[in-house]
Formats: structure tokens, C-alpha cells, sequence
């Protein structure tokens, strides 16, 4: 028995059948799958029977925060509105699917110069993230505050500062998400990171420190799932593991990113539970 | 005292560095350190003969880097950029020589920030023309008695040379002695599986090493592997110096690559003083 829930973030398996994505996860005995967050291009019913039939569940919404009309902190008022537009989308698509919590990522990712002032953005960011929340809390589901790498965001880098934008929303509904691939490169240290944040992590995204299956980079996850379990999270332990690129997107469209399907499917959660196994052998 | 010089990059004291910058000799020799280390950033305004006086002055050897801003390009695909970059590098060449540094160091083979991840032909002769530009460059180093210390650098900051492994086969490529790495923890904590045995496989072509804690901070303060790093310093026989590398906000020729939107220290002198503190308590 796992002390822990695992999902695999299906953006990995990229323009796959999401069939094929499903299978696999349940073939390696996941608890669930976390899906990308696109529900143009997602058929719900499909999704619910695939997920029904192989015994698995929808852990989360991976959103795609991309461009200015997916960023919550933008200038201008339209692009906002658009933002927020899409991160309802989201909502009523993890609730359609069963999944209980969404990504948000209030600034898009690759967006690294503030458009406004520190407060303006701050305040737009509190603003509409806790719309979002509220809206998202009407159709019973949660969201998770996700920082990214300096390199893929200047807004939110650190759990802490996500704590912050959290407590400034006086959002229940909701709670800080850590990346280890990101961690790794802005925390002090991981474990320390997610104590500190204690019982505001609602998601977790677990990676080696090259965002390879654990076990390939250097990363030791014995810590980090030892604080995990002294702070009772009990959401998702979810892969996120992408190519080494600065834009994985383009490594995955020429198939650069074969390994990250059965191999790495595989090798993370063998990779975690023979973890838990070595610190709780008597569970 | 420690076998290794302590070196502090003039990124951390002031950036651009210019001629009026000197009595930063004097700021990093109160602070302790055996060596101070300039970046190159704008030849207009930095020359040999001031370095040279103030090395002289406080005793104080220099390490030469460069920044490599999109105008000094060694791998762009317009051969005049090539030859814009070539030619700073041979600027930075003659530098060293003038101020005594050993090396030119620095991500010498494309303009950083370039993380186009290109098609695998393309980027295949992007790499033949980083290997063609800096063979020049080593050759007229060669002359001058300098060696060039290539620096892997992260996915996010280059798409051409990311690892140690890929670092090597530069090398091989430019096909000269006088041609090896600069290490730098922080890049190696993202991109290497295993910094010890990244250290180790490159050996004798560790020419150049820097330190910097995984996110920029002072050396110490984070979760580098540091014993792991400094053991495998001393399994290879490592014999250069040991520089403390962080940016200051003002840095401009590399700014966006380099993405630093917080603070990483209580200050810049708090980081060059801690960061000192512990090599020496490490590595005494």
C-alpha cells in the first residue's frame, strides 16, 4: 500500500491519442492521470469513459498559461478578461471530468518583464486569482498556486511567494503548488521549501533536477517525501517530467521525447515507491 | 592556506566593469581574495593597461571571461557575425596576455540566450561553425601563451553546449590542446546527473572553475552537492582557481539570460564575503 497518490502528467505524451495515455498510466499503476489543460481539444465523455473503464482518475488540470490573452496580470483589461475566461474554461473542465484541482500560474510562462508596476501587478494578480478561485469554488473545484524557474517567469519563483499571494486572497479553496525541476534551481533547499508552506501544498509536481524520470538527475526524494508525509499532504505526487530544453514543445514535435513515455512512465513511480518502501518499511 | 586561489568575478562588484571600476582590486583584496576575475563586457571602456596597474598595485592576479551578447556570435549563420565574435574574442585574448591571466573563460560558442533549439542538421553546423571560429581563436591564443576554458551552460540560456559531455565534444572538435571547460555548479546543478562524476569525467580539462550556489546565492547557502564538488576538485588534481560568480541587477550585455528577479543575498558584498568565508572553511 502507497502512502502517496501518483499521477503522470499526460503533457509529456504530447499530441498522442489520450487513450494511449490513459492506458499506459493505469498499465503502471498510477492513480490517476493529470491532463493538459485545453478543453477545446478534449472530448469529456470520452475522457470519463477511458478513465472509468481502466480504473483510474483525473488528478488535476495541467492549465497552459501561455501568451498575453492567458495572463491574469496583463495591462490590458481585454487580455485579462480573456485570462480569466480561460481559467473558467479549465474549471468547468476539471469538473467535468472529475478532476478536483486546476494550475494556475497568474503571469504566463516565458513572460519574464513586468507590463506594470510591482504593485499594480501584485494587485491585479491577487485580484483575479481570487475571482478565479471564487469561480472555481462555485463548480467545486480547488486551485493550486504553481511558481516557475526564473527563466520561465519573473513573477512567482518561490513557494513562499505564493503563500503570500495566497493568504492576500483569503481564498479555502485553494493552496501553493511546488514543482521539484523548479525548486531545485530557486529554493534553499526542497524539503525545507515545503515545510515552510506546511499545510497550503495542495499539489505537488515531482521531477529529477534535469526534469528526467527520478533517478536520472541528482536529486534525493527521501527528504522531500519524508517532509511530505510530516505535513499530511494528501493530494497528487504528479510527474511532471519534460525534455531538456528551454522550449520542450519544440524537442517533442521533431520526437524528442520518446524515453518519456513507457520508459519513464515506468521508471517514476517504481523510482518513488521503492523510496517509500526504504523509509516506511513497516507500512 | 588553501592550494586553490579564491577568485571574485567583477559581476558581483560592479557590471559593465570599466576603467574607473579599478579600486574594485583594492575592495576584493580587503575582502580576502587571492584573485579577482573581469568580464569583459564592453572592451570600449575597460583596457590591459589599467587592469594591469591595478593588478600590479595591489598584487591581486586576474582571471579574463567574456559576455557573449547576440553581437559576438561565433556560430551565427552570417559569417560577419562570426568574425564580429572571433574578433572580441582575440580582443580578450590579447587582455589576458597583457594582465597575465591564464585563460580566456566563458560560453565562447553562441551568443547567450540563444536557446532556439534548432533542427538536429542546423544545429549540427551551428556546432561545425563554433569549432571552425574558436580553432582560430585557439591558435591565436596559442601564440600568446592562453588557454580558452569553455562554459557549459543551461537549457535555458543556450541550446548548443548544456553539459559537461557536450562541453567535451567541443573540444574534441576544435581539436586543440590549448582548449578545455569552465565548470560553473550552478548550470551543472540543473543540467548534470551527477556533478562528482560530471567533474571527474572531464579531468585534465577542467581549466577553469566556478562556484555559485543553485540559485546564484552565496556559495553555502543552498543545496549544491558541495563535498561532492570538491572532492571530485581534488580526485582530478585540479590546479586553477576557484571563482564565486553571482550578477548584479545592472548587468546588461547577458541580462536576459541571466534572469535574476530577486535578491539572492542580504547584498552583493554580503554574498563575495560569505561566499569567501565558507571556500575557505571547505577548502582550507
Amino acid at each position: 500500500m502507497s502512502r502517496f497518490k501518483y499521477s503522470y502528467n499526460a503533457i509529456v505524451y504530447y499530441q498522442e491519442d489520450i487513450a494511449k495515455g490513459i492506458d499506459r498510466v493505469a498499465r503502471y499503476g498510477y492513480d490517476a492521470i493529470e491532463l493538459v489543460g485545453e478543453p477545446a481539444t478534449h472530448d469529456v465523455e470520452e475522457i470519463n469513459k477511458l478513465t472509468n473503464d481502466a480504473g483510474i482518475d483525473v488528478s488535476s488540470i495541467c492549465s497552459i498559461w501561455f501568451g498575453e490573452e492567458r495572463d491574469l496580470i496583463n495591462p490590458s483589461a481585454a487580455n485579462r478578461q480573456k485570462a480569466l475566461d480561460y481559467g473558467k474554461s479549465v474549471a468547468d473542465f476539471a469538473a467535468a471530468v472529475g478532476a478536483p484541482t486546476i494550475i494556475v500560474g497568474p503571469s504566463p510562462v516565458g513572460k519574464t518583464e513586468a507590463l506594470a508596476s510591482d504593485e499594480q501587478e501584485w494587485d491585479w494578480a491577487v485580484e483575479n486569482v481570487r475571482t478565479l478561485g471564487e469561480y472555481a469554488a462555485s463548480v467545486g473545484i480547488n486551485i493550486t498556486l504553481e511558481p516557475w524557474n526564473r527563466y520561465e517567469t519573473h513573477f512567482l519563483n518561490r513557494l513562499d511567494r505564493a503563500v503570500e499571494l495566497l493568504d492576500a486572497t483569503g481564498l479555502k479553496n485553494a493552496g501553493v503548488h511546488g514543482d521539484l525541476f523548479h525548486m531545485n534551481i530557486e529554493e534553499d533547499t526542497i524539503h525545507g521549501a515545503f515545510a515552510r508552506a506546511g499545510s497550503k501544498v495542495n499539489h505537488v509536481h515531482l521531477a529529477d533536477s534535469n526534469r528526467a524520470a527520478p533517478g536520472v538527475g541528482h536529486i534525493d526524494f527521501r527528504p522531500t517525501l519524508q517532509t511530505l508525509k510530516d505535513i499530511n499532504f494528501d493530494g497528487y505526487l504528479t510527474f511532471e517530467l519534460l525534455p531538456a530544453a528551454s522550449n520542450p514543445f519544440a524537442m517533442m514535435a521533431r520526437g524528442g521525447h520518446l524515453e518519456f513515455l513507457d520508459p519513464y512512465t515506468e521508471k517514476a513511480i517504481n523510482e518513488m515507491k521503492k523510496l517509500e518502501q526504504e523509509l516506511w518499511p513497516n507500512e | 592556506m588553501s592550494k586553490y586561489e579564491f577568485g571574485v568575478s567583477t559581476f558581483i562588484l560592479v557590471s559593465p566593469f570599466t576603467d574607473q571600476d579599478v579600486d574594485q582590486f583594492d575592495v576584493a583584496k580587503e575582502m580576502g581574495y587571492d584573485l579577482i576575475e573581469v568580464c569583459i563586457e564592453d572592451p570600449a571602456v575597460v583596457s590591459a593597461e589599467a587592469l594591469k596597474e591595478a593588478s600590479e598595485r595591489t598584487g591581486l592576479p586576474v582571471s579574463i571571461c567574456g559576455a557573449f551578447g547576440p553581437d559576438r556570435d561565433v556560430s551565427h549563420e552570417d559569417p560577419q557575425k562570426r568574425r564580429q565574435g572571433i574578433d572580441y574574442l582575440k580582443l580578450c585574448v590579447d587582455i589576458a596576455q597583457a594582465v597575465g591571466s591564464p585563460h580566456v573563460a566563458g560560453p565562447m560558442y553562441s551568443a547567450t540566450g540563444k536557446a532556439r533549439l534548432l533542427p538536429p542538421g542546423e544545429r549540427q553546423q551551428q556546432r561545425q561553425w563554433a569549432a571552425d571560429s574558436l580553432r582560430e581563436v585557439a591558435d591565436y591564443a596559442s601564440e600568446r601563451g592562453i588557454t580558452l576554458a569553455i562554459e557549459p551552460l543551461n537549457r535555458f540560456e543556450t541550446d548548443l553546449v548544456n553539459t559537461v559531455e557536450q562541453g567535451l565534444e567541443l573540444c574534441e572538435l576544435i581539436g586543440r590542446d590549448n582548449v578545455g571547460l569552465m565548470l560553473d555548479t550552478f548550470h551543472m546543478n540543473i543540467e548534470e546527473k551527477n556533478i562528482g562524476a560530471a567533474i571527474t569525467s572531464a579531468g585534465d580539462k577542467v581549466f577553469h572553475f566556478q562556484v555559485s550556489e543553485n540559485d546564484r546565492g552565496t556559495p553555502g547557502s543552498g543545496h549544491v552537492p558541495w563535498s561532492e564538488t570538491f572532492d571530485a576538485l581534488k580526485t582530478i588534481d585540479y590546479q586553477g582557481s576557484i571563482v564565486v560568480e553571482s550578477f548584479l541587477p545592472t548587468v546588461e550585455e547577458i541580462a536576459k539570460a541571466v534572469s535574476l528577479w530577486r535578491p539572492v543575498a542580504p547584498s552583493m558584498d554580503a554574498l563575495a564575503r560569505d561566499g569567501l568565508t565558507f571556500l575557505r572553511r571547505e577548502l582550507p
